[in-house]
């Protein structure tokens, strides 16, 4: 006969064994997904897809689409925003959200739309300082599936804040009172802890939850114009999604004795910074891989201070789930100097090649190359080829002799402009001036696209050549909005801006700015700071009297001649149509299914007195937008507002057949798209949700749905 | 008596405005809103307040919109001068906003009007919201009135 405190132990031990085995399990009970009509991640689910299988809306009914809330950030801050990137989740019923220039959070109804709560997190001068300012890209969810649901996000001024999801009270058992502090275990040089109020730091991102672990991500100032080399560190950092308690970190500029080290020649690591991890990082959970796409060195233009490839910049890098050590990496850019970050998710896909089943992660970009992996091993599907390429002539400056090129698939934008094929050729004179623009500008070569891609950055001069002409870089591609894919088929979904000419000088900055002896810039133009999107706008800038970030000395902006302007021709794009596109790329065969212009013909070329009478086919818009994959449909809204025919000013959000590219619906919106759409289901009715923004309008989401054929109230605001 | 001549002396006044308006096109950025003089303070406000990041020429930059050409006039077409005096003044400059004063921001639109090949005229940009948003941004130039 068992004693009483036998009984009490084995029953403790069995409890603590059930107790043990939920928590190893990570969440139990009904996982949100997309499979119930949610989007309980910033891209649909941990892969990167932005696919929901919900079909309500489709070819037959979307020009039927009315709005059925909508929701402005305004009061969200002490000022309005102008470019509301987020990216709803919807779990249970209600969206979770950030907005405004405080980065607050926000839970609303999913039908209605009404206010549920709302979290804000003053952070006075550090929010000022914040590298990464605006109201960011939304928030990540977790749920132990038995009530304790969490909503999580990261603050302008770099803190990892854990709220009830029910409430939006801070979890108090999370980090200190809900809180952790990002900046702690931050380093700079070879190790020394950044400011936690002035250092440079933040995240823009959602950070990405899987199981019971938090993964963040980092982002720096934008590097173009940067006052020190040796600034903050990139570092990928794991996170008990219960507690806040480290994990693990990941070094994405490695130290002595961890692979890629050597790849910083002189000890460069130690006295370099940035590379960091901004966009979306996806993760394979059977495999227990996280796939991170880490950024440019410092910096973008100038790598003289960091000899070498310098891994792991612009490398798409797999770690392990549970401990951070690096599996398998891969470099798509050796020695950055044109700024590719990798822009975007990864995108998780299992397809057939060549007859076979593989795992692959597919990685679109700013070239718009579509690199293929087998996302256990790394292996490129098809040979990547290192490819020879030209040197440049910037004094200090080292060049990597090759670049690795991809085979298949064909490229589905511009990773460089074949000349003068493909210059504005409206007219004969218009084209005879985009020739001759063009000798302001280095290019040429036996090098593929005209030596456009991977041209290095020159010293220009306002009395010589202007820069070296690139075009899938900077702005050019798929940026942060990503692209997205159908798991069931294999195709990928991908916008591009195929007009993003980029001549890219670098020049002595002003005496005194930086440790550098070149910066983006031309000889003889005014220096430019260049500063990330929203600088300044935090909700606390002018409250605190936090100084300009960075502002740049007042003598240089007097001096100098304005810049010649060679880069257009009468108000119009250099490169000929299309300016944007939306492409299928099927990645069981590496081939491009389909691609289609994409955005309203932009109005000064409709409206352009010397084209009065000539018809031109549509012409699709530069920038970079988000898609959304439904069962039957590939929707994305169009960057710019136009005012047509068929149109009041707006932009249009469009959906295009899956299987062809042909445009099947349109919907009007009040502003062009500033984050990417996304799409559920409550109460059998779907929805659609965009954050739209720009020019005059301030940030607003608005939810679309079809009229209720039920009713005949109305009742759309 | 008097009551309804007095209602028939508005209504005929009411009727008369109604027909001007009918008659008078609305205001726009092509019949000469400013001055040169005012283009050349705003010139020096913008390159003081608004150059180091909309650039020199206005060409905008890697995170700046432009503030001449095709995406300017687009984005800015059929909405009012009033609205973009109001966009300035509520978030313009980015660090600081509100620190132009109300005439420094009249100036620059001015200069920026000026700069995108909107007319001159005699009579200054007045600091006025309320007139400032009757005057319509048209990016292209409207048929000529019969």
């Amino acid at each position: 006969m068992w004693q009483p405190m036998q009984r009490l132990v084995i029953t403790s031990m069995v409890l603590g064994a059930a107790w043990f085995s939920i928590d190893t399990a990570g969440q139990s009970g009904p996982a949100p997904s997309t499979r119930n009509g949610e989007w309980p991640y910033y891209t649909a689910d941990l892969r990167g897809t932005k696919y929901s299988p919900l079909d309500q809306i489709d070819a037959g009914n979307f020009n039927n689409l009315e709005v059925a809330w909508r929701f402005k950030t305004d009061n969200l801050g002490t000022r309005p925003e102008f470019k509301l990137e987020g990216t709803p989740l919807m779990v249970g019923g209600v969206l979770y959200t950030t907005g405004g220039t405080r980065r607050s959070v926000v839970a609303l109804d999913a039908k209605s739309g009404e206010l549920l709560w709302t979290h804000r997190y003053p952070e006075g001068t550090r929010g000022a300082n914040a590298p990464r300012q605006l109201s960011g890209r939304g928030v990540s969810y977790w749920t132990d599936g038995r009530g304790d649901d969490r909503v999580l996000y990261v603050t302008p001024g770099y803190r990892l804040i854990a709220l009830n999801a029910k409430t939006g009270a801070l979890v108090t058992s999370f980090g200190k009172g809900g809180v952790v502090d990002l900046k702690v275990g931050v380093v700079y040089g070879n190790g020394q802890q950044i400011d936690l109020v002035k250092g440079e730091i933040g995240l823009h991102s959602t950070p990405t939850v899987v199981k019971d672990t938090i993964i963040v991500g980092s982002s720096m100032k934008e590097g173009m114009t940067i006052e020190t080399h040796n600034n903050t560190k990139g570092l990928v950092r794991a996170f008990d999604v219960r507690t806040g308690k480290l994990q693990w970190t990941f070094n994405t500029i490695p130290r002595p004795g961890e692979v890629g080290n050597d790849t910083w020649l002189n000890g460069s690591w130690a006295v370099n910074g940035n590379t960091g991890v901004w966009t979306q990082i996806t993760v394979d959970e059977e495999l227990g891989l996280v796939y991170l796409p880490v950024e440019s060195p410092s910096s973008d233009y100038y790598g003289a201070k960091r000899p070498g490839n310098n891994l792991f910049g612009e490398s798409l890098v797999a770690v392990d789930l549970k401990t951070g050590q690096r599996k398998w990496h891969f470099q798509l850019v050796h020695h950055p100097i044109w700024d590719h970050d990798i822009s975007s998710a990864p995108i998780l896909l299992d397809a057939t090649i060549d007859g076979k089943p593989r795992k692959l992660v597919a990685q679109p970009s700013k070239q718009s190359f579509l690199y293929v992996f087998d996302r256990v091993t790394g292996v490129p599907i098809w040979p990547i080829v290192e490819t020879p390429v030209p040197p440049g002539d910037v004094p200090g400056e080292w060049y990597a002799p090759t670049q690795p090129i991809p085979s298949k698939p064909p490229a589905y934008g511009r990773p460089g402009l074949r000349i003068p094929d493909e210059l504005i050729d409206f007219t004969p004179e218009m084209r005879a001036r985009a020739v001759e623009n063009m000798t302001h500008y280095k290019w040429g070569g036996n090098f593929p696209y005209s030596g456009t891609l991977y041209n290095p950055p020159i010293v220009g001069n306002v009395k010589g050549l202007l820069g070296a002409l690139n075009i899938g870089n900077a702005s050019g591609g798929t940026n942060w909005p990503g692209a997205g894919a159908d798991p069931e088929t294999g195709i990928v979904y991908a916008q591009a801006n195929l007009s993003a000419f980029t001549p890219e000088s670098v020049a002595p900055p002003p005496p005194g700015f930086s440790d550098m002896e070149y910066q983006a810039g031309v000889v003889g133009q005014p220096f430019r700071l260049r500063v990330a999107a929203g600088t300044g706008t935090y909700a606390d800038v002018q409250r605190q009297g936090a100084a300009a970030p960075a502002e740049a000395p007042a003598a240089p902006r007097a001096g100098g001649a304005p810049a010649p302007v060679y880069n257009a021709v009468e108000g119009l794009s250099m490169v000929k149509p299309p300016y944007g596109v939306l492409s299928a790329i099927d990645v069981n065969r590496g081939e491009l299914k389909w691609q289609v212009p994409h955005g309203d013909t932009p109005d000064v070329v409709r409206n352009h007195p010397r084209l009065k009478g000539m018809t031109i086919p549509k012409t699709g818009q530069g920038g970079s937008v988000g898609v959304l994959v439904t069962k039957t449909l590939v929707i994305a809204a169009d960057p710019l507002v136009t005012t047509t025919p068929e149109h009041p000013r707006g932009a249009m959000m469009r959906a295009y057949d899956k299987q062809s590219g042909k445009e099947v619906g349109a919907v009007w919106m009040p502003a062009p798209v500033s984050g990417s759409p996304m799409t559920y289901r409550v109460d059998g009715r779907q929805y659609i949700v965009i954050a739209v923004s720009g020019g005059n309008y301030s940030g607003e989401y608005i939810a679309f749905s079809l009229p209720d054929t039920a009713s005949d109230t109305g009742g759309s605001r | 008596m008097r009551f309804a001549a007095t209602f028939i002396a508005i209504a005929i006044a009411w009727l008369n405005l109604a027909a001007q308006s009918a008659e008078t096109p609305a205001p726009s950025v092509w019949a000469g809103v400013y001055t040169a003089a005012q283009v050349a303070r705003g010139d020096v406000a913008y390159r003081q307040e608004c150059a180091n990041c909309h650039g020199t020429t206005l060409e905008g930059g890697d995170m700046t919109p432009a503030l001449v050409g095709g995406g300017f006039t687009s984005n800015w077409n059929d909405l009012t001068v009033g609205d973009l005096f109001e966009r300035i003044r509520v978030t313009m400059p980015l660090d600081r906003p509100g620190k132009l004063t109300r005439q420094q921001n009249v100036d620059v639109i001015a200069f920026l009007l000026n700069a995108n090949g909107w007319p001159e005229g005699k009579t200054e940009l007045a600091v006025d919201l309320g007139t400032l948003k009757q005057i319509k941004i048209q990016s292209t130039r409207p048929a000529a009135q019969p």
